[in-house]
């Protein structure tokens, strides 16, 4: 009976493998312990007891859900910072690549470029100030004890937040990709080659890393969501 | 009520106790309230969960007498502070409905 209690309880965490794994021993040692302790007889109706002093078990799922959602929202921010951090290095090391091994941009490309790296650094600075910003902002909520109306304006802020990260972290991106063709281009193949072109995949594998935790994110919302029924 | 005030009760119990697990933690709230509060004893879990990720509570798996892992929490020094906080929140309220309900004035507290 225990073990079937335990089943669906980490049925309902199955959206967090190691939150599920944790609960279920946690809980298997208190239920263990209230038939041993409050025992009086029938080990069937101990056992019924437990677990009906313990709680329903999509009830007791949803309250980890919330806490689950909370740690992942603060984890996807941080990583938001992470990513920028990882993004700034990968530009600041290309740029050093290209002062030792002097690729330049041709002189008709200037003007293009020098458009081009405004847009970067806007995007780029953007992207800073509203992920640390929303960085700033999860760490500072209490974590909820229900899924109330004030903590969804709170995750729809963040996710704003995020979204608005991501984006102006795609046009940096996608910047530093055009700078990197126009210094690029005209240059012959060579090993040279291979700093910029590294930097450009870590770039754009930081970016896709972002979006994947804040799809992670929504959807934990969602079945947190439909797990308290709300 | 009983809700609003779980994060505290939670943390007093683990004051009290020292390190204990979870099914310790729900004994030492029902000895210390005389089984005042009747909660779903699985929902001190999330509490001492979500107390931990708030950095209130540290916790680590132990091995108790019967060979079964067992998750020990123990209040950090923020809990310590945060519970003493909260302690001090409860006795101002507690002492401004006592002078409402008793007709006894509550102390002024210093400034």
């Amino acid at each position: 009976m225990i073990d079937d209690y335990l089943d669906r309880l980490a049925r309902e965490l199955d959206f967090d493998r190691a939150l599920a794994c944790r609960v279920r021993e946690e809980v298997e040692d208190h239920l263990r312990e209230a038939v041993a302790s409050r025992s009086t007889g029938q080990a069937v109706e101990a056992e019924q007891r437990a677990i009906a002093s313990f709680g329903d078990a999509r009830a007791i799922a949803a309250q980890f859900a919330l806490v689950s959602l909370a740690k992942q929202s603060r984890r996807a921010a941080a990583a938001a910072v992470l990513v920028i951090a990882a993004i700034f290095v990968a530009m600041k090391a290309r740029v050093a690549w290209y002062a030792v091994t002097q690729l330049v941009i041709r002189d008709e490309m200037r003007p293009v470029s020098r458009l081009v790296l405004q847009i970067d650094r806007y995007a780029f600075f953007c992207a800073l100030l509203i992920g640390l910003g929303g960085w700033l902002y999860i760490r500072s909520r209490r974590i909820p004890t229900a899924f109330h109306p004030a903590y969804r304006q709170q995750l729809h802020r963040f996710f704003v937040s995020c979204e608005a990260t991501a984006a102006a972290l795609a046009l940096s991106v996608l910047s530093d990709a055009v700078l990197t063709a126009l210094s690029l281009s005209g240059a012959g193949l060579s090993m040279a080659f291979l700093v910029p072109v590294l930097s450009m995949a870590i770039e754009v594998a930081c970016i896709a890393l972002l979006v994947f935790r804040i799809r992670d994110v929504a959807r934990r919302a969602a079945s947190t969501a439909a797990l308290t029924g709300t | 009520m009983l809700k609003g005030h779980l994060d505290m009760i939670v943390l007093a119990a683990l004051a009290a106790a020292g390190s204990a697990h979870g099914y310790a933690v729900i004994e030492e709230i029902k000895q210390r309230s005389g089984g005042a509060f009747d909660l779903p004893e699985g929902t001190i879990y999330p509490a001492l969960h979500r107390l931990e990720q708030a950095g209130l509570l540290n916790s680590r798996w132990t091995t108790a007498d019967n060979g079964r892992r067992r998750r020990v929490y123990s209040l950090t020094r923020t809990g310590t502070r945060a519970l003493a906080e909260r302690r001090a929140v409860w006795k101002q309220f507690s002492d401004a409905i006592g002078g409402l309900l008793g007709g006894v004035r509550p102390r002024e507290t210093p400034a």
